[in-house]
């Protein structure tokens, strides 16, 4: 596929050791774009938007950010946990600005599915429909992620 | 039908082949800006080639500003005033600046381009910065996810700061990373050891600088650091000191109370350390031995979470119910606290309502 400089300069950010150590692709070897489609696709299916994702992502991140010390638990079955880091973190797709270096982890004891990610991560989702690539360190499938969001 | 299509694409990517290589030829013969001026506090001139950021400028005549991201625009730290000559502000700039620091000129030095000559203002701490080189003498592991480096400096081989302060330590490429990078981290030894420095270093899940730390540096490897930075340090008063720190947020916090043992501080100090479970507690003897030799200082280790595996029958939940075991005085009391900025938020908050005037607040959020 024929990339634009600037779509060259994301996918120069998005592998490893540029942004991250192991970088936003992972083992997935499909252009970043094609990632993005096939995802949007796979949301549709599921009846949410990826700002529905990131608005519950963002609500979860906050109430676990204001409880610094330690887990919280939501909703009765939501346990969520919010890591601090120093430092911020950029946008690949080179978007102003810096996210909060931190780690949220969520554990819903309903389905048992515990997964992790960054404010980064929120902001990708949102602004860009990007949930990483396949084997990422902070892939968020659609589909697991819309079960331990909304389940 | 096709064939019109397909000349098009070509007619129309030729031109914009052109026009770049056009762009790039003009870049090479007319964007050489020459020497310019820096104009720096209005007492000192530096003759520079023009075209860089004024960040890697300054840092090539030595003058480090502080930067933990390598001048990609993310960190926010290089802020210095911009008096004339750097060009409009960019949208890249403008997440980091409050409003009064635009309409004061502030800017961030990697993003302003040094084109024509430029007076800035910058901190006089600034000058006292340095770029070091050190040997790794000892690693440490504190916690399953936090490190103590101890770096003994060989170029220069000695560094004045105060505690408090933090450096930027610069991480080598290594395996996949193509790049080096510096990140900041706060100085965990005294002063009065003027060869060496020590930093706690806890890993960041996927960070550059901290995977290198903790898996790939050894004993007896060269390291290069810049410092000191930071205007996080003791208030040369008689009041009473809370301290309270999280996670490695208890490495200025070391710094400050080994630096005030060694002066026998007779001061009354309290430090509360919010931790999850055992397993987060570290240093513990040392503060132990310190409670011993400084007759007023106390030690609040307090856990969130603990398990039943911690045999914990300390202080548990939130820090801040336990600062009234410590605070006698609101008005001779000033705080000095280091780690995340959700709980930066919340002890401030707490102690403000307490009565402590926020100017008595100190602190030093990893945000």
């Amino acid at each position: 596929m024929k990339e634009t400089p600037q779509e060259k300069r994301i996918h120069e950010n998005m592998k490893a050791g540029v942004m991250c150590a192991k970088g936003f692709l992972g083992s997935d070897t499909r252009h970043f774009h094609e990632i993005i489609e096939t995802d949007a696709a796979h949301l549709q299916t599921l009846g949410y938007t990826r700002e529905e994702v990131a608005d519950r992502m963002q609500a979860l991140t906050n109430a676990a950010f204001e409880a610094f010390m330690g887990s919280i638990t939501l909703e009765e079955h939501l346990i969520v946990e919010y890591r601090s880091f120093r430092g911020k973190l950029t946008c690949p797709f080179a978007h102003p600005g810096g996210f909060r270096k931190g780690s949220v982890t969520l554990q819903n004891t309903r389905n048992n599915i515990t997964l992790c990610w960054t404010p980064l991560n929120i902001h990708m989702i949102r602004e860009h429909g990007f949930f990483e690539g396949h084997g990422s360190e902070h892939r968020l499938d659609p589909d697991i992620l819309i079960k331990a969001l909304f389940n | 039908m096709i064939t019109t299509i397909l000349t098009t694409i070509a007619i129309v990517g030729g031109m914009a082949g052109f026009l770049a290589l056009l762009l790039v030829v003009a870049e090479m013969f007319f964007a050489n800006y020459g020497e310019v001026i820096i104009d720096i506090n209005g007492k000192r001139k530096l003759k520079v080639k023009g075209g860089s950021s004024l960040l890697s400028t300054l840092n090539e005549n030595k003058i480090y500003l502080a930067s933990a991201c390598g001048g990609r625009g993310s960190c926010g730290f290089c802020k210095c005033k911009v008096r004339s000559g750097g060009g409009p502000l960019l949208p890249t700039e403008k997440p980091f600046l409050s409003p009064d620091e635009i309409k004061d000129n502030v800017r961030l030095s990697c993003q302003v381009k040094v084109k024509e000559d430029i007076a800035i203002i910058i901190p006089e701490e600034i000058f006292n910065v340095r770029q070091f080189a050190g040997v790794v003498s000892k690693i440490e592991d504190h916690t399953y996810d936090i490190k103590e480096l101890t770096i003994q400096l060989t170029q220069p081989t000695e560094i004045n700061f105060k505690p408090g302060q933090y450096v930027q330590l610069q991480s080598p490429r290594y395996g996949k990373i193509k790049q080096k990078v510096s990140r900041a981290y706060s100085i965990s030894s005294s002063p009065d050891h003027t060869d060496y420095i020590q930093l706690i270093i806890r890993r960041v899940p996927d960070g550059i600088c901290t995977t290198w730390v903790h898996d790939f540096l050894k004993e007896g490897d060269e390291v290069s650091f810049t410092g000191p930075f930071g205007d996080f340090f003791i208030q040369d008063t008689r009041a009473d000191m809370l301290f309270v720190a999280g996670g490695s947020g208890k490495a200025p916090i070391k710094a400050m109370l080994e630096y005030l043992d060694a002066r026998n501080s007779t001061r009354r100090m309290g430090y509360f350390f919010g931790a999850r479970s055992r397993k987060d507690l570290y240093l513990d003897d040392l503060f132990a031995t310190w409670e011993k030799s400084m007759q007023n200082f106390a030690y609040y280790p307090v856990l969130s979470q603990p398990t039943e595996q911690c045999e914990w029958n300390g202080r548990c939940g939130y820090v801040m119910p336990y600062f009234d075991e410590f605070i006698q005085d609101v008005n001779n009391t000033e705080a000095y606290l280091c780690g995340s900025p959700g709980m930066i938020a919340a002890v401030v908050k707490y102690l403000v309502s307490k009565g402590i005037p926020k100017e008595k607040i100190y602190f030093d959020s990893f945000a």
